[in-house]
């Protein structure tokens, strides 16, 4: 059955306090999870305090800042800082958002800071996406076209095709979609969940792709496609602002259409 | 069934329960204003008989499929998951037993 209680090592409990040396008025408190597998202890709320004259704008920079003058300890990803590479995914004042495009004076009061929900923490605000990569391999996400490996030609595609890829090729798989979806916390070992869904939906729609049919055989599976009630929290939110739910409408309706 | 089925199954009955739960309502509005056995012998034609199924088998298929959307979301262990799917069958078929009862003695009087 589904645990709805948090076991008791995971119940989190108030952490440490940073104060900011400078107190100009200022400044921010970020409260930041902290959990490491290195001793027993359970996650912790860690409190720090932010001088934002002496900050970026985002909270990627404001994490930064921490990690570089505070708390060398804290441990996040991050790599391109401008909402390209997806890996600074994390649950800032409640959503699932990238750090690097979200900014502090969007939140008010304290910022609180969590992983992304409902998936195994490796440390602090690090979560195991193995699950996610192993599902996106699954539906196979590359052209599948045998026609233009026999040839070795070039693949023209029309500029109305090429225009369905449109909202959909974007997708940075930062995981915001799936780890807000409730469909996906419950069965994510089965369930696709919505970014794996709009990457497969990406090459469904692909005019140059000629394994549709097998694709969608694939997909007609109680698990994969239909634990989505079409909740939305994935076009919620979606830090790239695509509509995860949509892609997976379509899916349906090229599955009952086949 | 396969899954694109079931899901076919489940929309199709609720774009037909629409209509039918509209008229439903009305016709218990109407049915309040009347005396019993009027009641009675509009329950007891052809149509309301005929109605009375098909919104019972209807909204039977509906429920079944919703509950297993339900079964499938929440309860993960196939033993129990195996075992409530008999239960529901079970009321399921009650249900639809106690409903053809029912009709069966109003159109007999």
């Amino acid at each position: 059955m589904v645990q709805f209680n948090l076991p008791d090592n995971s119940k989190l409990t108030d952490g440490d306090y940073y104060k900011s040396e400078k107190s100009n008025g200022n400044t921010k408190k970020f409260k930041i999870y902290r959990w490491s597998p290195d001793d027993e202890k359970n996650p912790r709320m860690d409190t720090y305090e932010v001088d934002l004259d002496d900050c970026g704008p985002m909270v990627l920079d404001a994490v930064m800042k921490i990690k570089s003058e505070i708390d060398t300890s804290l441990t996040f990803r991050r790599s391109c800082r401008e909402g390209i590479c997806g890996s600074c995914a994390m649950n800032i004042d409640g959503t699932n958002t990238l750090a690097c495009t979200k900014a502090i004076s969007d939140v008010k009061g304290d910022i609180k800071i969590y992983p992304l929900p409902h998936m195994p923490v490796i440390k602090d605000l690090v979560t195991n996406l193995k699950t996610l990569y192993k599902q996106l391999k699954s539906i196979k996400p590359w052209l599948m076209n045998k026609k233009q490996n026999a040839n070795d030609t070039e693949n023209i595609q029309s500029r109305n095709d090429r225009e369905k890829l449109d909202g959909l090729y974007e997708c940075i798989l930062c995981a915001c979609c799936s780890t807000s979806c409730p469909s996906y916390w419950w069965n994510s070992d089965k369930y696709l969940g919505p970014a794996v869904l709009l990457q497969s939906y990406r090459w469904l729609q692909d005019s140059r792709d000629e394994e549709r049919k097998e694709r969608l055989k694939e997909l007609d599976d109680t698990f994969k496609v239909y634990r989505c009630h079409t909740i939305m929290n994935c076009t919620q939110a979606c830090p790239k602002g695509l509509n995860p739910a949509k892609a997976i409408a379509g899916i349906k309706q090229m599955i009952a259409q086949q | 069934m396969s899954a694109k089925n079931t899901w076919k199954l489940h929309r199709w009955s609720t774009i037909l329960l629409l209509p039918l739960i509209v008229y439903l309502f009305i016709k218990i509005i109407h049915l309040s204003t009347l005396p019993y056995h009027l009641i009675l012998s509009e329950l007891s034609n052809l149509w309301g008989v005929g109605f009375i199924l098909i919104f019972t088998v209807l909204g039977l298929v509906h429920m079944n499929t919703g509950v297993h959307e339900i079964l499938d979301d929440y309860v993960h262990s196939d033993v129990v998951k195996r075992i409530l799917n008999v239960i529901i069958s079970i009321f399921f078929l009650l249900v639809l037993i106690f409903v053809c009862l029912s009709l069966l003695l109003i159109f007999i009087g």
